[in-house]
């Protein structure tokens, strides 16, 4: 692959440059070990509090209350599973992917909790369900999420990183 | 261009370098790694989920005892051998005895509420919930909700309510054997009556009417804690009955 690149492109892109690589790896490092973390801590936080789980996703009133009480207590060991293996570096990509596609799924649910005149709390770390109208925090919220789902997509554009589980079992 | 393509030597040793590296891709299958991988996170949302459900169950109890004039999901009708007056309102208290504000607004209007209730100039429904027990992890809101239901059976639930506000136990803390003899002692629990509700209390006797009561709120749209104060149906402002003179005044406009 890099022989090839070699060929094709030195007088666009300059110097064939490890530095470029090693520094898109690092990046892509921290972005993994970011988002990794942040679904570990975010599972975590809900993990033990059924109730106020499935109450967080029943507020978002999207889903029957059946639907939304399996959400309630099956996300937030998704979380951590996504966030281990992203820690770990073990098939960055489809993790980064999945990730990326349920922190757009959050965004969705907030945007249109927001549109339609809910007061909720996110329960995106724990907590969640109506809260005062003068409590919400959607913007924020939409753009903390709105961070995750940047680092996720770059892991989704280019999963190769340090120190992962992915270069070591598979060599790339 | 500068770099001149290897040598046929060397070329032949790069080859035997990328067979190298492919064995050595070879030496963990993709496909068997992701199979295991994917099946090892599926059982453990799978038993996550199963384990999270009985966590939940077992919080709830499985009695079905409700007691007098409630039913599950329904609030409790305090002062229910009062007649009330034609025409009053009914007034639905939506309450957890581990909520501070509730607390508070008790110390502030609990006695105008159940004086007005006493005279019969209104309905009043207590909803005791125990939301605050799955956010806090305290072992709180349930015990001292199903101790005053068990007191209810000796007709000192209102006695055992007050007790309770008047002497909270702090929000996070577990409520202990100990506290809920005290409130039962402040209640006045006495003799055959106190062996009752320790058994009752022991059995979590009413701990999943209570868990009912609390699901039933959350399911009023914008319900979104406590305390809530429901006149004939309609959520009223904290800020509008401020004061015990404010709420009599609310109570009388509400009154046909």
């Amino acid at each position: 692959m890099s022989t090839e690149m070699d060929d094709a492109t030195p007088a666009l892109v300059g110097e064939p440059s490890p530095g470029r690589d090693r520094a898109l790896d690092v990046v892509g490092t921290l972005a993994r070990l970011f988002l990794g973390v942040v679904l570990i801590w975010a599972g975590v936080s809900k993990i033990g509090h059924p109730l106020t789980a499935q109450r967080a996703v029943q507020a978002y009133e999207l889903f029957p209350d059946g639907i939304a009480n399996t959400i309630g207590l099956a996300l937030p060991f998704l979380e951590i599973v996504l966030g281990v293996l992203l820690v770990l570096g073990l098939f960055t990509r489809p993790v980064a992917i999945i990730s990326t596609l349920l922190m757009v799924a959050f965004i969705i649910g907030i945007s249109q909790a927001w549109a339609r005149g809910l007061t909720i709390d996110c329960g995106c770390f724990g907590g969640g369900g109506a809260i005062g109208a003068k409590d919400t925090k959607y913007p924020q919220e939409i753009a903390r999420d709105a961070s995750f789902a940047l680092a996720g997509a770059w892991l989704w554009w280019r999963p190769r990183t340090l120190a992962s589980l992915d270069r070591y079992l598979f060599g790339h | 261009m500068a770099k001149k393509t290897p040598t046929p030597p060397a070329s032949a040793r790069q080859a035997k370098i990328q067979a190298a590296q492919k064995s050595q891709g070879g030496g963990a299958n993709k496909i068997v790694v992701a199979t295991v991988v994917a099946v090892v996170a599926i059982i453990a949302v799978v038993v996550g989920v199963v384990w999270s459900q009985s966590q939940k169950e077992a919080a709830s109890g499985t009695s079905t005892a409700v007691p007098a004039g409630a039913s599950m999901g329904k609030g409790y009708p305090a002062f229910a051998s009062v007649q009330a007056a034609a025409g009053v309102p009914t007034v639905d208290l939506y309450e957890d005895f581990q909520c501070p504000i509730c607390g508070q607004f008790e110390a502030a209007l609990g006695s105008t509420f159940q004086s007005l209730a006493q005279e019969g100039k209104l309905k009043l429904n207590y909803h005791v919930l125990n939301f605050l027990d799955d956010k806090t992890g305290a072992k709180n809101s349930t015990p001292a909700a199903n101790g005053a239901f068990c007191a209810a059976a000796d007709g000192k639930f209102q006695q055992f309510h007050n007790a309770v506000y008047a002497s909270q136990v702090a929000e996070g803390t577990d409520v202990t054997d100990a506290d809920l003899a005290r409130w039962a002692g402040t209640a006045g629990i006495t003799g055959n009556a106190l062996t009752t509700w320790k058994k009752c209390v022991a059995d979590d006797t009413y701990t999943k009417y209570v868990t009912s009561v609390n699901d039933a709120a959350f399911k009023i749209p914008s319900f979104g804690g406590t305390p809530t104060v429901i006149i004939d149906g309609k959520t009223i402002e904290l800020n509008t009955i401020s004061s015990p003179d404010a709420l009599t005044k609310v109570i009388q406009n509400a009154t046909k």
